[in-house]
């Protein structure tokens, strides 16, 4: 009576023996890798309806983060600014460039533009802007060097492991409290304590708990 | 062993092929962030600014309904809100609630730095960068040292800030009240600045040297001497 199984049927628990561990191996590496935001999300870039340049507006003129996103300071969200704000400008400066043809038109019918947005947490997180600049984290912590952009690219994660890296450590991410818009400001290239800084009236103490950002 | 030269390899052409199919991280695109489980990422709400189709042009955030004024906004001192005395003529003084302090004058350099001095430079000599690029401004800023404006009440400053004036457009929407009257404060102070002698510096303040800010913020043709 033949065997039931060829010869080569002998290999198949080495192999399997061999291949396993290998498979299991790449299909965690590629969940870590693939499933995590930062590869899901990082490096979106959409296209926006008006080519607006930060590095121009922001590195070449001048312009502070707040003259446009006027309420970062008082409200959760740091708003992007109505086409009236471009127009305090642009009334004057490239009054009839056809890339401003957008501005235009919503300052004169009240159309808002329809940016697309980069940074979006989801809705179960109640992120708010106020205590993030009042404790002195700088707008390139999260928002990467904006100023160099000519199109917003989304630069950190937006993860939930990201956020509390820093809520569990927040001193390497703090700066002068007059120095959260300037953009070039390396948290590196400064010895800078904020447990000596006479300027902050108390120590940053950043909730780690659910309900600090879960309602 | 070639079996397990071959094993390897099938694992780098796996790998290979997976990295350069799917993409490595950090790689710009203009396609949105895939979530596979977007439990409750986007909830029946909605957030600042963002769209509603519900209403005729699109916004979820709604202005108030004609004829309404919200909590808070009835704008009933004029003093305060429009920089007008009792005579309808501008004040040329703080109102009341507002003290004139270091702090208030600290605020007012930051908040002109921010929202004035793109187009009137950090000193008021209407040469703000925003000016000198582009093609530059059609109509230039005014000087605010010129005679005429340096004889003008407080409540003046106040009023351009908030209504605008000529080809300036309001500032109202983007400073709040309080913010305006401290950026007045602070014209004041650097139209003061530009007309002061040497014995207008106290004794003991006059060989301190000048802070490196400040120092930064003058104008490169060294207006102030």
């Amino acid at each position: 009576m033949p065997a039931i199984f060829p010869r080569w049927t002998n290999h198949i628990p080495v192999v399997a023996g061999l291949l396993a561990p290998l498979v299991g191996a790449g299909l965690i590496f590629a969940v870590w890798y693939w499933f995590s935001p930062k590869f899901t999300d990082v490096g979106y870039r959409p296209k926006q309806p008006v080519p607006y340049s930060h590095r121009l507006h922001v590195s070449d003129v001048g312009l502070d983060c707040r003259y446009c996103h006027n309420t970062v300071e008082r409200a959760a969200h740091a708003a992007v600014p109505p086409a009236a704000t471009c127009m305090n400008c642009h009334s004057q400066v490239k009054s009839t460039s056809p890339r401003l043809e957008k501005v235009r038109e919503s300052y004169n019918t009240g159309a808002p533009i329809q940016w697309v947005r980069v940074h979006q947490l989801p809705d179960y997180v109640y992120f708010d802007h106020r205590p993030h600049v009042a404790a002195g984290v700088g707008c390139a912590s999260c928002h990467g060097r904006v100023d160099l952009e000519d199109v917003v690219e989304l630069k950190e994660p937006l993860s939930m492991s990201w956020c509390l890296d820093c809520h569990r450590n927040p001193e390497p991410n703090l700066r002068p409290l007059d120095q959260v818009t300037n953009m070039a400001w390396d948290p590196a290239e400064h010895d800078y304590d904020p447990n000596k800084d006479p300027m902050r009236k108390r120590k940053v103490q950043p909730p780690t708990h659910c309900s600090g950002c879960h309602r | 062993m070639p079996a397990r030269t071959s094993l390897v390899r099938v694992a780098v052409g796996l790998s290979a092929v997976a990295f350069g199919t799917v993409g490595c991280r950090g790689i710009p695109s203009e396609k949105p962030p895939i979530h596979l489980q977007q439990n409750m990422d986007f909830q029946q709400r909605f957030d600042p600014q963002e769209p509603n189709p519900m209403f005729e042009d699109g916004r979820a955030m709604r202005l108030p309904p004609e004829g309404t004024v919200p909590v808070g906004w009835l704008m009933e001192d004029d003093h305060l809100w429009r920089g007008r005395g009792p005579d309808g003529r501008l004040v040329d003084a703080l109102p009341p609630g507002i003290k004139l302090d270091r702090k208030l004058l600290d605020r007012g350099q930051e908040r002109f730095n921010i929202y004035c001095a793109p187009c009137h430079d950090h000193l008021g000599t209407g040469r703000g960068m925003a000016t000198r690029r582009g093609g530059g401004f059609a109509v230039q800023p005014k000087n605010l040292h010129e005679p005429r404006l340096a004889a003008m009440p407080l409540g003046y400053f106040y009023k351009v800030i908030t209504d605008g004036q000529g080809t300036m457009l309001s500032y109202a929407a983007q400073i709040p009240v309080e913010d305006r009257w401290a950026i007045a404060a602070w014209v004041r102070t650097l139209q003061a600045s530009q007309r002061a002698s040497a014995s207008d510096v106290p004794e003991e303040a006059r060989n301190r040297p000048v802070p490196k800010a400040l120092a930064a913020t003058r104008a490169p043709e060294g207006g102030a001497s």
